[in-house]
């Protein structure tokens, strides 16, 4: 009975469950799908990259384009109004609560719903373009989908997204702005500090790591966006997670499919990595 | 003791969450090896209901001398789908049994599994199989192998007919190889509202009879005239990354306008063609590159004239039977293309029990039986006049519709091609050749001699031959 040469087991145990998770949902998946990426007959070939790359019908370009116009847009905006969100709800005032659960409930919405709301709502005989007609603004509809209209197909999701994925962003920094003491701000008041001066030196300084970690989980899962896109523009507006479902499913180029998983999955791992090697700074700094 | 406790309370949460990870690993992993893809093409109703049934284990099919009472089986690619199995086992069956006193054993076969067992049973010349029901290219391949009986010997079925159409398909290599029983297509849809704007010189009858005025300038001229005195662009095509808008580009464009769908592709009519789209395009709801299918833009009045497949829009029609009629396709410079699925019925060579299998598809191909068939599962009839039989209602509205488009005198009638897993490359180079030439106005000239290639080598390296109209 040497208690030295089991001090191992503890730690081994404990870690255990974590390193089994990762390597059967994270490794194993990675590994299966570099080999359905490159090995799609047993033996090495760059087939799919050819494809991806060269072939005219792949929209590989565009939808990483897309992909990142998409997440460069959506996120700094849905951050702002969630920041602005929590500034108003931060204020006591009746309702506060009911305002706090209504801004929350498109959490509680599958991003399929979210899309098929929208497009509803904006298609040609939907409900925006009937109030419209109805109050003489306008004489004939107003197209937002459809090849021709991209541009406007891009605003659609935009807003879509903004306001299906706004509340987990405002849930997140509104929970951290409450853990903030109110003293804090009583002795800025004591000392005459203006609304400005409170925010920049207290309100922000305090929820920045609230907001480190919205941004991370909200740009990571921007790289992964789909349903609201596939409904409302098709492949219109191709982004990297609808290429995949569509060479999986329609074209039955698994290999394709598989490569775009692991582009996106490395663009989400370089982009956790590099968030996680600020946040580290930022902490070391304080 | 407190920390001896706690420790194995640790131990005993990490066991407990590393029996749970590796259950959830197994089952996914299990899960994730059942999965197969659903490769059905989506031309049959039997599509996206299911995947293909499995293969029943076959006991070997017992002699029953007892009381003249035979056994056949008849294997099918088609109706496999559970639900659709039931119909046939529950419904379509029985009777038949209880007329002729001959039992049916049906079994649903994915495509593959019956190439391998009927290249084995006629190889062995141990043939268990007495009806088979696929898909014309399937057939095709059997009769080309000399797999199958020809028909011609057991004389004419009385009382139905067949449209020419279909008569002249089932006669493969110099025999008659099948008889024809179910069909799909698809088909126009027009919103009786559309009438109303009419050009001049165009009827109402010449559009519901497919007749020669019924054509795509004529289409195009009528969308204009729509768009002139409403300012609505009525046209609307299932142009959404799940619709099948590359259906009507291969078979239907393509063939109206050069007469084949794959080997005048970069043809001086082709580019014709796509510069006619590229003008009709003009008038069509440019929300059509979002729609998958047709039912709920033509129910919510977004477009007034759609083409998609009948399966696609029968919703409309059943919600809206007053709204709504069926036409068969216009016509272009070479005649009126249209995709037709046919499913036939044949008996392999050197079945067992041929006479009683051919009861069984003189009892197919009954008119009212085929009207049951098209009520219950949605698939048309291959004999003529059962529209006329239909009670007032949506389906007959969708059946004339189909059977004035197989019926019309200039048709040319185009079959998908069966490319197996490389279909959806075949239809995704329609579709990229449309969205380059029509969306992104680029010359057909372009690039339609580069994406023929592209198609021929789909054909040469799976070995398959050119659809009809092409080959014939």
């Amino acid at each position: 009975m040497a208690p030295a040469g089991r001090e191992w087991v503890k730690p081994a145990l404990l870690m255990a469950p974590a390193i089994l998770y990762l390597t059967i949902f994270i490794v194993y998946p990675i590994i299966d799908t570099i080999i359905i990426a490159f090995f799609p007959e047993g033996r090495f070939s760059t087939e799919s990259l050819e494809y991806l790359l060269y072939s005219p019908l792949s929209k590989f370009w565009d939808a990483i384009k897309f992909t990142l116009i998409l997440a460069a847009l959506v996120v700094p905006i849905e951050t702002v109004l969630a920041l602005i969100a929590t500034l108003v709800l931060l204020q006591p005032f009746k309702g506060r609560d009911t305002a706090v659960y209504i801004l929350s409930i498109p959490i509680a919405i599958s991003d399929v719903a979210a899309g098929l709301i929208w497009y509803s709502m904006l298609t040609s005989k939907g409900f925006v373009n009937k109030v419209l007609i109805e109050l003489g603004v306008i004489d004939s509809p107003i197209y937002f989908f459809g090849y021709e209209f991209r541009d406007r197909a891009l605003l659609a999701i935009v807003l879509a997204e903004v306001w299906r994925s706004m509340a987990i962003v405002f849930i997140i920094i509104f929970a951290g702005a409450q853990l903030i003491h109110r003293e804090l701000f009583e002795a800025a008041d004591v000392f005459g500090a203006s609304f400005w001066v409170k925010l920049r030196h207290i309100l922000l300084p305090m929820i920045k790591p609230s907001i480190q970690a919205a941004l991370i989980i909200r740009t990571l899962f921007a790289f992964q966006v789909f349903a609201v896109v596939w409904i409302l523009a098709g492949r219109d507006i191709p982004v990297l997670a609808g290429e995949a479902y569509y060479n999986l499913v329609e074209i039955h180029r698994f290999d394709v499919a598989a490569l775009y998983a692991l582009i996106i999955a490395i663009l989400s791992m370089t982009t956790g990595f590099l968030y996680l090697r600020m946040l580290r700074a930022r902490h070391l700094e304080v | 003791m407190a920390s001896l406790q706690g420790n194995r309370l640790i131990i005993a949460i990490a066991a407990i969450a590393i029996v749970v990870i590796i259950i959830a690993g197994l089952l996914i992993a299990g899960r994730g090896g059942e999965e197969q893809p659903e490769t059905v093409p989506e031309a049959t109703p039997a599509a996206g209901r299911g995947a293909p049934a499995e293969e029943t284990p076959q006991a070997a099919p017992e002699e029953r001398e007892e009381a003249r009472r035979v056994k056949i089986i008849w294997a099918s690619t088609q109706l496999v789908p559970a639900e659709e199995q039931a119909f046939v086992k529950g419904e379509l069956l029985p009777p038949f049994t209880e007329e002729t006193g001959i039992e049916v054993e049906f079994v649903g076969l994915s495509y593959d599994a019956l190439v391998t067992r009927l290249q084995s049973e006629v190889e062995t010349g141990k043939v268990t199989i007495s009806v088979i029901a696929d898909l014309h290219g399937g057939l095709d391949l059997f009769a080309s192998k000399g797999w199958l009986e020809d028909l011609s010997k057991f004389g004419a079925l009385e009382g139905r007919s067949f449209p020419k159409t279909l008569e002249d398909y089932s006669n493969l290599y110099g025999i008659k190889a099948y008889i024809p029983w179910l069909t799909a297509t698809y088909v126009f849809v027009v919103n009786k509202e559309a009438f109303n704007y009419l050009p001049p010189d165009l009827t109402p009858e010449d559009v519901m009879s497919g007749s020669e005025k019924w054509t795509y300038e004529a289409l195009l001229r009528w969308a204009e005239n729509i768009y002139a005195q409403t300012g609505m662009k009525a046209l609307g095509f299932p142009a959404g990354p799940k619709g099948l808008f590359h259906r009507f580009l291969h078979g239907y464009l393509y063939p109206s306008f050069t007469g084949a769908q794959v080997k005048n592709f970069d043809s001086p009519e082709a580019v014709e063609m796509w510069n006619y789209l590229k003008e009709l395009w003009n008038y069509v709801n440019p929300q059509s590159t979002t729609y998958d299918a047709m039912a709920s833009p033509l129910l919510k009045g977004e477009v007034l004239i759609a083409w998609d497949h009948t399966a696609r829009i029968k919703d409309a029609i059943i919600e809206q039977p007053d709204k709504f009629v069926v036409v068969p396709a216009p016509r272009g410079p070479e005649g009126r293309g249209y995709i037709v699925v046919i499913v036939g019925l044949a008996i392999p060579k050197g079945a067992p029990n041929q006479d009683a299998a051919w009861k069984l598809i003189e009892y197919l191909t009954r008119p009212e039986v085929q009207r049951l068939i098209l009520e219950r599962v949605g698939f048309f009839p291959a004999v003529e006049d059962v529209a006329e039989q239909l009670p007032e209602g949506p389906l007959r509205i969708l059946a004339s519709g189909v059977s004035a488009q197989l019926s019309a005198p200039d048709s040319i009638v185009a079959l998908i091609p069966s490319l197996g897993g490389r279909g959806g490359e075949f239809s995704q180079l329609y579709r990229e050749a449309f969205q380059r030439i029509v969306l992104e106005g680029v010359e057909p000239e372009a690039i339609l001699t580069q994406f023929k290639e592209q198609l021929l080598a789909l054909f040469e390296e799976t070995g398959a031959k050119l659809p009809p109209p092409d080959q014939t």
